[in-house]
């Protein structure tokens, strides 16, 4: 199998790295980057847990090639804060207690902030709809909805 | 100025809702679950090779052609292991040995030095079946024209409380005989019987099973894992492999949901299996979503029969319940799934004559394993729509005859047990009151029709009798609290309420406080499992008694030091005081290196440490005839959901507008995490009612994928949803808390059903209720054509 | 049984400079390389081992596959690559192509859709894709680039069975194409699931509708209906009954009745033949209503 030569940052830092063709975005970050803050939940696109940004918009990082990224810029949850300050999103949601065993917590996180990016005063419908690719089986989504309601205003 | 009358002090910070002790950790990605953790390049990677067929023989296994293979560092069968495994019942090889039982069954296991090549030596390994008949139907199981899933039932190891009969595929039964039911019916003015169906869910933790195991050069076993049940599994494991529970050491991280799917033993023991053959390299076996869905642990499915009565007042005089639980393959765990509907049977009503008969019944498929509710959400969702039609059919409005009907302080329940105080009457109301019952709101659309429901339920801590706790507090050299626990944070928050409890306990500041993690069973001390919405309650009087201990050790301490009574010193935010003399030492001063002796004549005190333990010492057992007895658990958990919906004529789908659940926690401890756990709770209920079932033909499941097993999304789940707290105090509970975990989702899917029923007027057999059962039932009743 | 593969099976990535070169490694590899887009539907279904491809070719960046672009003299161009939000999110999709907007507006969830692709969801030729229809209705044709060079496919006659489509090997579809819509256009995608969204389609619906002189009744109205055939289905009855007769209750309930009649449906896992027909025919009367009134009635 081919390996490829890449050159990414993630969270600001560039990265190098040697891919085989087969490795996705989640399993370079989890297996070689040690950006374990991105979970592992589905493999097929159906979960949300591994979401991260590329290039600002958020994917199913188990959804696409390591080797697409080359050149791009990825942020996963260890990039949201900035030297232990946290995002609004973040102080949000543990506040709202829309944390509970915490898996899908990376990926609600960085599909909220990137909604928030695009759109700065969501509806509660536009919230549900930016969040339906995020599975959580604790919450019953309650408390994330209020958390993203509550970073809107935060910013 | 007002006047309070204070019964008791209850004391900083029980009943403040504080966040979450690992928030920072979750929200930062920091948080490390059992595949994040690195255990570098010598790591192998573990594949099983699963049975193709729900029943079989196996003739002949040849691994020769995977062991050759390169990277291929061990290839183990059943051969290897010839030890049982099973909680309750031991019925279950590591790998099968010469019979496979259900599709998903592990028949061979490999190591190899990547995830790539441990497929491929899998896809070599030959295998050659006698196919068998396999069951698939739980009641015609139980008869005995049924093909013999486990021959050897009889041999099998068992605890006294449950009762296999040999030479079926019944391996427990539990029978109620209460009163005379035949004199009953006489005496009833409205009587219905139904049937019901409850398919085979899945847990669906967002974070699939996990294990990584490695055995060292002295067959020294440790285990790292997402697990619910660290001690459960010391136990089980070692036990299968002939090894002391001294040398088995699991390691618990952070878990990313369980439900009750990582309970007990299930895949670990696969994992710790194939490392014994590798000695020294730590061997991972991480679950696809599509191994979860089949290979992990499933709810078992249920074939529910209910008569009840009532007299023309709508008093219920008399119940006939027959339930056969679809209990999978194996039922080590399942069998007291039946054993807790059986001594349940009743709902929470007052019912003087009952006869019931819960068998738990083999077929060839999953493993049926415990689950958020344990049976109860199963049996209530027939029960609690039976009891609809009961009351319709006596004309008296469904909530009413439950006011009329539930069990109360002093009822007699179904094993003859009286009833601790409860406020179920309460939890009625106040979930009636947040939906406006009685009050029909018109639909948003000509085409919707609206309904609302209600249902109520009851459970216990299904356990044995004897399932115990213990804890430990140290103190470190700036007065921080770390609290020993064996329990597992599966994100229900137990951490959280045990720093909470301690805090108040020992006199400190909640935030003071730390929990050693990740449980350990070579350090932790010593806990049952973290199941049966056992922890604030049992662990939680372990963790109040062991801040306790170093509580007094301090006072003690202190006492001497000041020659002061120790009931005039108390530990306030950290620091010890007396009230009367008023003098005041911070604990950090004194809870490692003691306190000096007056006079310069040495040191007195020395490194605190408290240790607590908790055990329920008054369970009894029952008769196996009657199921009658002195006491049959610990305490019931007691609530009432409800939920306004509308149908859509067009479709057949159903809209949740609102819910409200309503639950008799005995004191809340942690307010706002109590009602997290009723939303969670409705919404996986909800899942459950509308859209989750294992569709299984012949044994085979055809939906193993979220693509085609659908849970609850963001768009799914109500915006309105309210949860209200009744605290009526458990009298051994600290503080007076019980448990509200699995209680959540017990009624949500009769409640539903029972909406449902008031909005369009038809009944299902069981859920789902997807739009299509809906469409086609509405067509049956001619309300669509 | 479902045995996925834990990771993605081993292939070989390939990144062409041109179009030519993509064709031709295509052509030299028929049966064993697949072009790669978004890759959502590949990436599943190799590690179900449905797909065994040695090779995925990266079609991305190749000549106007990465540009959407809407030129008022000719009509909407999308590129093989451009990902679904895009063209959700692009003003004049919303404005001219209200249709095709909406179905991609409901297709799984918006993370999928950064990498989905309306091309990809034709190509794949599911029955169940959401966005065929519309792109149907609305006229679509791809540009595709083979071995011997560029030609054009129109959607009409572009789906052949499920999964199966009239792309040759070495064929590389650069963009789809939509021509100027007809003044007045108005559309809408419905689409029923298991779950409110998300899922995949039970049945999906899609009606345009625009006022036309030339018809009987002054309008001419469009449906088309997904997981109810083999292929993308166009119910040409549906327009022929409305645009002959003035357009009332009865005649869009017999429009209704003849989408119903036209499908084929099959049992599944996700629903049953006789629901999804009946489900033709109650969303097709909902959604032809809804039509009705924003071409006002």
């Amino acid at each position: 199998m081919a390996y490829h030569k890449i050159t990414l940052t993630i969270n600001g830092e560039p990265e190098q790295v040697d891919v085989p063709s087969n490795m996705t975005l989640l399993k370079m970050l989890r297996e070689r980057l040690g950006k374990t803050g991105t979970k592992n939940g589905c493999a097929a696109g159906e979960c949300g847990a591994c979401t991260v940004m590329v290039n600002g918009e958020p994917v199913n990082s188990c959804m696409i090639l390591a080797v697409e990224c080359d050149g791009s810029e990825i942020v996963t949850v260890e990039g949201l804060s900035d030297h232990g300050s946290l995002a609004p999103i973040q102080e949000a949601i543990m506040e709202s207690g829309g944390v509970q065993c915490g898996f899908c917590t990376p990926g609600i996180l960085i599909a909220s902030q990137a909604l928030l990016n695009r759109n700065p005063n969501p509806s509660e419908a536009e919230i549900r709809e930016a969040l339906v690719g995020n599975l959580c089986r604790c919450t019953g989504y309650v408390r994330i909805i209020e958390a993203v309601q509550a970073a809107a205003q935060m910013v | 100025m007002t006047t309070t009358v204070v019964h008791e002090r209850i004391p900083e910070p029980i009943g403040e809702s504080k966040p979450r002790l690992d928030n920072r950790k979750k929200v930062t990605g920091a948080a490390t679950y059992a595949d994040d953790m690195q255990f570098g390049s010598g790591l192998l990677y573990a594949r099983i090779l699963h049975s193709p067929h729900p029943h079989a023989l196996i003739k002949s296994i040849n691994i020769s052609r995977a062991k050759a293979l390169p990277g291929v560092k061990a290839v183990v069968t059943g051969e290897d292991f010839p030890g049982f495994i099973g909680l309750y019942l031991q019925d279950r090889h590591i790998f099968c040995r010469d019979r496979v039982r259900y599709v998903g069954d592990p028949v061979a296991g490999v190591a190899a030095t990547s995830e790539e090549i441990a497929v491929k030596a899998v896809n070599l390994i030959e295998v050659e079946y006698e196919v068998l008949e396999p069951v698939v139907n739980p009641e015609f199981g139980a008869s005995p024209d049924a093909p013999l899933v486990h021959p050897q039932l009889s041999e099998y190891k068992v605890v006294p409380f449950i009762l296999p009969q040999a030479g079926t595929n019944i391996s427990n039964l539990f029978k109620v005989r209460k009163g005379d039911v035949g004199a009953a019916w006489e005496k009833c003015a409205a009587i219905v019987e139904r049937k019901y169906r409850i398919p085979h869910i899945q847990h669906v933790p967002i974070e699939p099973h996990v294990a990584i195991a490695q055995v060292d050069e002295t067959g020294e076993v440790t285990l790292w894992g997402s697990s619910q049940s660290p001690f459960a599994q010391r136990n089980l494991i070692a036990q299968a492999l002939g090894i002391s529970q001294s040398d088995m050491r699991v390691v618990a991280p952070y878990v990313g949901g369980g439900f009750g799917s990582k309970a007990g033993v299930s895949m670990e023991a696969l994992a710790v299996a194939i490392a014994t053959k590798v000695r020294g390299r730590p061997v991972k076996l991480r679950l696809t979503r599509e191994e979860e869905f089949y290979t992990a642990f499933v709810r078992q499915e249920l074939i529910s029969y209910f008569k009840m009565g009532c007299d023309k007042n709508g008093k219920i005089l008399a119940m006939e319940n027959r339930f056969y639980w679809g209990g999978g393959a194996y039922t080590e765990y399942g069998v007291n799934v039946t054993r807790a509907a059986g001594y349940s049977s009743t709902g929470p009503y007052e019912v003087p004559n009952v006869k019931t008969d819960s068998y738990c019944v083999y077929t060839n498929h999953p493993v049926g394993g415990p689950m958020r509710g344990f049976g109860m959400p199963e049996m209530h969702t027939g029960l609690e729509q039976c009891i609809d039609d009961l009351a319709h059919e006596i004309g008296i409005d469904p909530v009413e005859i439950r006011r009329r009907n539930c069990i109360r302080e002093g009822s007699i329940l179904v094993t003859g047990s009286k009833m601790h105080p409860t406020g179920l009457p309460q939890c009625i109301e106040e979930t009636a009151k947040a939906i406006q019952w009685g009050q029909k709101a018109s639909p948003s659309a000509p085409n919707k029709r609206r309904g609302k429901g209600t249902a109520i339920m009851w459970k216990a801590p299904a356990m044995p009798p004897n399932a115990g706790s213990s804890a430990w507090v140290e103190l470190a050299e700036d007065g921080t609290v770390t609290v020993g626990l064996g329990g597992q944070d599966l994100g229900q928050g137990t951490f959280t309420v045990c720093a909470q409890m301690a805090a108040a306990a020992l006199g400190v500041p909640y935030e003071s406080v730390r929990i050693a993690t990740p449980v350990d069973t070579r350090f932790s001390p010593y806990e049952w499992q973290t199941v049966a919405s056992r922890l604030t309650w049992s662990m939680g009087n372990a963790v109040v008694s062991a801040a306790q201990d170093a509580r007094r050790q301090i006072l003690d301490l202190v006492s001497e030091a000041w020659g002061e009574d120790p009931e005039d010193l108390d530990i306030r935010n950290g620091v010890v005081v007396s009230y009367k003399s008023e003098q005041e030492i911070p604990l950090k001063d004194m809870v490692i290196y003691g306190l000096p002796k007056p006079n310069d004549s040495g040191w007195m005190g020395g490194p605190i440490r408290g240790r607590g333990k908790f055990m329920p010492t008054y369970v009894t057992s029952l008769d196996p005839e009657t199921g009658q007895g002195e006491r049959a658990v610990v305490h019931y958990t007691t609530g009432s959901q409800s939920v306004e919906l509308e149908v859509d004529l067009d479709t057949g789908q159903v809209e949740i507008l609102r819910g409200a659940s309503s639950f008799d926690v005995g004191k809340a401890i942690n307010p706002e995490m109590v009602k997290a756990q009723m939303e969670g709770g409705f919404v996986q209920g909800l899942s459950s009612a509308l859209f989750e079932e294992m569709k299984m033909v012949d044994g085979y499941m055809q939906n193993p994928s979220f693509v085609d097993y659908r849970i609850a999304t963001t768009t799914d789940a109500p915006s309105d949803l309210q949860s209200v707290i009744v605290e009526v105090p458990q009298d051994d509970g600290p503080w007076g808390a019980r448990g509200i975990g699995e209680h959540s989702m017990v009624a949500t899917a009769a409640a539903i059903a029972n909406a449902i029923f008031d909005a369009v007027g038809i009944r299902m057999e069981g859920p789902p209720f997807s739009a299509e059962k809906i469409y086609l039932a509405m067509l049956d009743a001619g309300i669509v054509e | 049984m479902l045995e996925a593969h834990p990771g993605l099976p081993e292939f070989d990535y390939i990144k062409p400079k041109t179009l030519a070169e993509a064709s031709r490694f295509l052509a030299d590899h028929a049966g064993e390389a697949r072009p790669l887009s978004g890759g959502t539907d590949i990436f599943v279904r190799m590690r179900d081992g449905v797909w065994k491809d040695k090779y995925l070719v990266d079609i991305k960046g190749l000549d106007g596959t990465d540009e959407i672009v809407y030129d008022p003299s000719k009509g909407l161009t999308i590129g093989a690559a451009v990902a679904m939000n895009r063209v959700s999110a692009h003003p004049d999709v919303k404005k001219h192509y209200a249709a095709l907007a909406d179905a991609v507006d409901k297709v799984a969830s918006y993370q999928l859709r950064n990498r989905a692709t309306i091309v990809g969801n034709i190509c794949n030729a599911s029955p169940a894709g959401d966005t065929i229809g519309a792109c149907l209705l609305l006229g679509g044709a791809l540009d595709v680039h083979g071995v011997d060079g560029a030609r054009t496919e129109p959607l009409a006659s572009f789906f052949e069975g499920p999964g199966s489509t009239a792309l040759k090997p070495g064929d590389v579809v650069t963009s789809l194409r939509l021509p100027l819509p007809p003044k007045g256009l108005v559309g809408r995608y419905y689409k029923l699931g298991r779950n409110k969204s998300s899922d995949l389609s039970i049945i999906g619906v899609t009606v345009v509708g625009f006022p036309d002189k030339r018809a009987a009744s002054g309008y001419r109205i469009k449906l088309a209906l997904a997981s109810v055939a083999p292929t993308p289905l166009v119910v040409a009855q549906v327009e022929e009954i409305l645009a002959a007769k003035p357009v009332t209750e009865q005649t869009i309930a017999e429009a209704a009745q003849a989408a119903m009649d036209a499908c084929t449906p099959i049992d599944d896992v996700r629903a049953s033949a006789r629901y999804r027909k009946m489900m033709a025919r109650n969303l097709s009367q909902k959604a032809l209503t809804e039509i009705w009134n924003q071409l006002g009635r």
